[in-house]
This record gives structure tokens, C-alpha cells and sequence, in this order.
């Protein structure tokens, strides 16, 4: 039985990891830079580790959200800025997921995707209103598995496998690149793995699980399998590209440009396959988001939160979900491209990700809240050095963003 | 140097501001977004309520920003800043603990508010997600 | 009088001189019986140079790591005073001090 617990939890975590975010910019760098920013991937995705294993380790042994000891630990005026700016960036990735999952319905049918954004923000809302926490989560994540098809196709390429790690692990930059752009693009795949929105999501919902101390090595477990498996995910998305597009001198600016290789390496099921791995982890992407607007804003007025009880009783916390999700829809539905709201999406990620995980970084290290469970030495090493990192992201995003005009 | 303090000692802004409140069933009620003083017969000064909602926390934030977010709030209600009398206090810990249940302390206007006209209007919205 | 009327307050000594601001109210749960406990008493004040990181919790001995930071705003706090609510004068603003020695923490 525990086995089957962690295995679903496991699934759950590499379906998971995967959200537009991912899939759009590891398809473009791909097809541009073939493998030579996996680093950032990689590097993202220690990071994101570091972190998910934080929070929910602080939700394990306090039973409270993110936002909720945010707030206690650093004052109500350094707490509203971070809520404000995690606030925004989080409704900037939800804008981004329902255009994706509208994008994803499009290849599917033919119809386009501004007629589905109204059901798809609809559709979303529904589910947070009546769907179980852990169904609404496991569901997600599984159908997110179908992106594994992406692994298959590489497969079928029949890669030079050696080639391939020596860019990853030797990363060169392509000589007809400009360095700006190369350090621009990393920042943007570092911004997709360590996406803010997993931290609260991850507190909160260990708390809607009710996780506590007894369930750490399951959620450690998820994090530190799960997570790097997922990654793995994301650089077969990036090589497809390489292998297809990139010597064909195929540019990404479309969610099918990036599902091309599949249906080039292994047939229209195989498309079909990956398009259900897009709806799903791009609709399992728009749930967490929406409910991570709801939980931050609740979290901080103190206000009851959750899934765990009745919506009557929780009525403030559901029309913050709402109203972010008809924002969101709205948005989208100016016809603003998809593409270039997520490209945007994964650099503000990046911009705002030291708000975001310093006060983490505080709240895993005291031991009022963790008792004997917090930060040991290593991991406020390795956790310290990541906070310099992200520092750095963030501060050169948007300069090399404006220098670049947005990667060009 | 006074004689040691037989009572537990608090640091306000470190054990009581920004604390979540909970009442006696454990469900969530509001934040300790300020606190009220009463003067005690002897000079001292006590702690009489606790302030909650967005005027009381706007003094907290202070600054222009602070101003502004009291001007709002002023518009949306009149009624005095709700208060939880400190009696009703009944640990300090990681949370402070209501000893009364809490629909009977009515310090969430807006809650109700919104309950009752736009959540209860949605079907489904007595039921536990199942 | 509300703690965000207190908590941030200049404070100066009984001959004018700027000593910090009030960064937390330290009090003793030992006054008259209130509901089911007995109510908290403002005793003393933490007064503090700079307002920054206090509520951080560094400048109280418990907290632990990561040190740079921990580092960082004991350096900002080095000089933070309890001043008993006794040798309050005048509560202000600012709050003026009776003539006296303090206790330095």
C-alpha cells in the first residue's frame, strides 16, 4: 500500500513538472540552441528541489501555508510585497496555462483557440470548485505522463546518445549566437523549472493532504525522484527539438512546431499522444495556479483557505480563485499571443523568485516553527548558494530581456 | 534590575502580530493585524483586543501606501474597526486560540458578505469536494 | 493607543538625545484576570538604532542560520536597548526617557 502511495506520488511529480512554461521554452531553446542550455534546466531544476522539499517540509511540520507564516515572520509590510509580486506572476503563469491548454485543444480540433478559452477558464473553475484536492492533483499529473511520448520519439530518432550528453555536460554556444541572448534564455529555463507558484502550491497542499512529519520520506520521495525525472522529460522535449527543427533551421513560435518531431519520428498517433500530454499538463498547471492566487491572497489576510473544507466556509478564499481565473481568461481572450504570454510568464518567474523563496529559506531555519526538523548545515549550504544564484537571475533578467529585445 | 516575571513573557510584534487566529474548533478566524492598550489603575498598560481587518492592518503598513488602503476600506464600511476582546484569548502559541467558536464573534464582514451573496448562489456549495 | 501607535516610535533620553525606535513591546502575562487568563503587561521596551529585521527574530539569541544573514542584521541591532516601561516619562511621540541609567541587553 505505501508502495503504490509513493509510486502515485512519484508519477504524479514527473507529470506534474512539466507545465507550458516548460514545454514552450525547452522546445524554442531546442530548436535553437540544441542542447547547450541544458545546464540551465539542470541547474533549475536542483534549485526547484531544494526548495519543493523546503516547503513541504514546512507544511509537514506546521500544518500552515506559505503566505501564512510569511506574514508572521516578516512583518505585514515586507509580506504584502511579496504577496503583490508573487501575486502577479502567478496570475501571469495562469493567463499563460489556460492559453496553453486552449492552444493544446486547437491542435486537437481544429477549432480555434480563442473559442475554447471561455470553456477552458470555465472548465478550471469548475474543478477547484468541486473536485477532491488529491483527484484533482494525482489526475493531472498521471495524464501528464502522456508527454513521455516525447522520450519514445526521441528514441526513434536514433540519436547519437554520445553527442548528445557531451553538449549537455561541454554546453558550447552555437557560433552564430550572441552571448546576451544565449544568457537571456538561460535565465528563461531557469525561470521554467523553479516556477514560484510550486512553492506555495507545494505548502498548501501538503496542509490540504494533511501531511505531517510521519509522511516527510513519501514527500521527499516525490521531490527528489519525481522532480529530476520530470526534468529528464523536459531535455527530451528540448532534444526532439534539436534533432528536427533545429537543422532544418525551424524556428519555435507555435505549440505544434514543438510537437512536429514527435509526429516526424513516430507517426500521428504519436502527435495525438503528445497533444493529450499538452491538455493535460497545461490544464493540471492552470488547477495549481489558480489555486496558488487563492492561497497567497487568503494566506496572508488570514482569511479560512482550502479544499479541505466546505466552500461556504471558505467563501473569500473561492472568489479570489474567480476572479483571478475570469482575469486570466480575459486576458487571453485580447488575443495577445499565447506563445509570447508564457515566454513573458518564465522570465517575471525569474524576476520574482527571491521574494518568492527567501522567506522560505527563514521559516525551514527556525526552530520555533521546525523544532528539530529544520535546515541542517548542508542544505542551508546548498540552499544559500542557490539564493546568490537566483539573485543574480533575477537582477539580469530584465536588463538582458530589454538588450535582447526578448531574445532576438 | 525588576525582580524575575512570574508570568510567560511575550514579545508582541515577535509572538502575537501577524499570528493567525484560531478559534476552538482549530478553524482559521483572522490575523493579529494590530493590537488595542487599555490603561491599567496603575499607569501600566494592558493588552485589550485584538484589531482585526484591512483599516487596522493599513496602520500597520504605514506610509502613504498604508493611508490609501484605510481611505478604501473606509468607503466599503462604516462600522467601528472590529475587535476581539483579549478575555476571549485563551493560548498563545504558534497560534493564538479562541476559547469561542467562530461564527459567534462576527469579525469577518466580508466574508459573510461574500458567502451569502455569491457563494451560496453557486450550487455545490455546501458539499465537502468528495 | 495601539502597538502600530507604539512600535516604530522614536525614542530619546531624558536630555533629548536620539537613542533608537521602538521595535517590539516586550510583555508579562501576569496582570488582573482576563476571561481565562491573566492580561498581558507592557514591562519594557526593545528599543533598537534601526528598524530593519527585527521581526527576522536575529536579534534575539534562538534564531540560527544561515549565518550571513543572521550576521547581518546582528550588526544592525548591536546596540539594542530594554528600557523598562518604568523609565517612560512622556509615551510622545517620541517617547522621552526619566534621567537615568538603561539597561543595554
Amino acid at each position: 500500500m505505501k508502495f503504490l502511495q509513493v509510486a502515485l506520488g512519484i508519477l504524479t511529480a514527473i507529470g506534474g513538472f512539466v507545465d507550458i512554461g516548460d514545454l514552450v521554452t525547452n522546445g524554442l531553446v531546442g530548436a535553437r540552441y540544441g542542447l547547450s542550455l541544458a545546464w540551465a534546466t539542470l541547474l533549475g531544476l536542483v534549485g526547484i528541489c531544494l526548495f519543493a522539499e523546503m516547503s513541504g517540509r514546512v507544511a509537514a511540520v506546521t500544518h500552515r501555508g506559505t503566505f501564512d507564516l510569511v506574514r508572521e515572520r516578516l512583518g505585514p509590510r515586507a509580506g504584502l510585497a511579496n504577496l503583490v509580486a508573487s501575486f502577479l506572476v502567478t496570475a501571469l503563469t495562469v493567463t499563460a496555462e489556460i492559453g496553453g491548454v486552449a492552444l493544446s485543444l486547437e491542435l486537437a480540433t481544429s477549432v480555434n483557440y480563442i473559442l475554447w478559452v471561455p470553456m477552458v477558464g470555465l472548465f478550471v473553475w469548475l474543478v477547484i470548485w468541486r473536485v477532491k484536492f488529491s483527484i484533482l492533483e494525482n489526475g493531472a499529473g498521471l495524464l501528464g505522463l502522456a508527454l513521455l511520448v516525447f522520450g519514445f520519439a526521441l528514441w526513434k530518432l536514433h540519436p547519437d546518445y554520445g553527442s548528445l550528453v557531451h553538449q549537455v555536460f561541454v554546453p558550447q554556444k552555437p557560433p552564430n549566437e550572441r552571448l546576451p541572448s544565449y544568457f537571456y534564455y538561460a535565465i528563461a529555463l531557469f525561470g521554467a523549472a523553479m516556477t514560484p507558484y510550486e512553492v506555495f502550491f507545494f505548502s498548501s497542499g501538503g496542509v490540504e493532504e494533511g501531511w505531517s512529519r510521519k509522511d516527510l520520506m513519501i514527500e521527499r520521495l516525490n521531490v527528489f525522484i519525481g522532480f529530476p525525472l520530470g526534468a529528464v522529460l523536459s531535455l527530451a522535449i528540448a532534444a526532439d527539438a534539436a534533432l528536427v527543427l533545429k537543422p532544418r533551421g525551424i524556428e519555435v513560435d507555435s505549440l505544434g512546431q514543438i510537437g512536429l518531431p514527435v509526429a516526424f519520428a513516430a507517426g500521428k498517433i504519436a502527435l495525438a499522444v503528445a497533444i493529450l500530454g499538452f491538455v493535460a499538463a497545461t490544464f493540471g498547471a492552470a488547477l495549481e495556479t489558480g489555486l496558488s492566487c487563492g492561497y497567497s491572497i487568503a494566506q496572508y489576510f488570514g482569511w479560512q483557505w482550502g479544499k479541505f473544507v466546505r466552500p461556504r466556509q471558505a467563501a473569500r478564499f473561492h472568489v479570489a480563485v474567480l476572479l483571478t481565473l475570469i482575469i486570466a481568461t480575459g486576458f487571453v481572450l485580447t488575443t495577445i499571443d499565447p506563445v509570447m504570454i508564457t515566454e513573458y510568464s518564465v522570465v517575471f518567474s525569474a524576476v520574482a523568485l527571491p521574494l518568492t523563496y527567501f522567506p522560505i529559506l527563514v521559516i525551514s531555519n527556525d526552530p520555533d516553527y521546525m523544532g528539530d526538523k529544520r535546515n541542517g548545515r548542508l542544505m542551508n549550504a546548498l540552499a544559500s548558494a542557490f539564493l546568490v544564484l537566483i539573485v543574480v537571475a533575477s537582477v539580469a533578467a530584465i536588463p538582458l530581456m530589454l538588450w535582447t529585445r526578448a531574445g532576438q | 534590575m525588576s525582580e524575575k516575571p512570574h508570568g510567560r513573557v511575550f514579545d508582541l510584534s515577535l509572538h502575537l502580530l501577524d499570528r493567525q487566529v484560531l478559534d476552538r474548533d482549530g478553524r482559521m478566524v483572522c490575523k493579529v493585524d494590530d493590537l488595542e492598550f487599555e490603561r491599567g489603575a496603575d499607569g501600566s498598560l494592558y493588552v485589550a483586543a485584538i484589531l482585526v481587518g484591512q483599516r487596522a492592518l493599513s496602520h500597520r503598513i504605514g506610509g502613504r501606501l498604508g493611508v490609501w488602503i484605510r481611505s478604501i476600506a473606509q468607503r466599503l464600511s462604516t462600522d467601528d474597526v472590529p475587535r476581539i476582546d483579549f478575555a476571549q484569548e485563551d493560548d498563545i502559541g504558534s497560534a493564538i486560540k479562541l476559547g469561542a467558536s467562530r461564527d459567534s464573534l462576527g469579525v469577518a464582514p466580508l466574508e459573510d458578505w461574500v458567502r451569502e451573496h455569491i457563494v451560496s448562489r453557486v450550487p455545490g456549495s455546501r458539499h465537502e469536494s468528495e | 493607543m495601539r502597538a502600530s501607535d507604539l512600535i516604530g516610535r522614536e525614542v530619546v533620553g531624558a536630555d533629548g538625545a536620539r537613542i533608537g525606535v521602538i521595535t517590539d513591546l516586550r510583555c508579562i502575562q501576569d496582570g488582573p484576570l482576563r476571561g481565562t487568563q491573566a492580561a498581558l503587561r507592557v514591562d519594557s521596551l526593545l528599543v533598537s538604532r534601526h528598524h530593519t529585521g527585527s521581526v527576522l527574530g536575529y536579534d534575539r539569541e534562538r534564531q540560527r542560520g544561515p549565518w550571513v544573514i543572521g550576521a547581518l542584521v546582528r550588526f544592525l541591532h548591536r546596540s539594542m536597548h530594554v528600557v523598562p516601561w518604568s523609565a517612560v516619562e512622556d509615551e510622545g511621540p517620541p517617547v522621552r526617557l526619566r534621567p537615568g541609567p538603561r539597561i543595554t541587553s
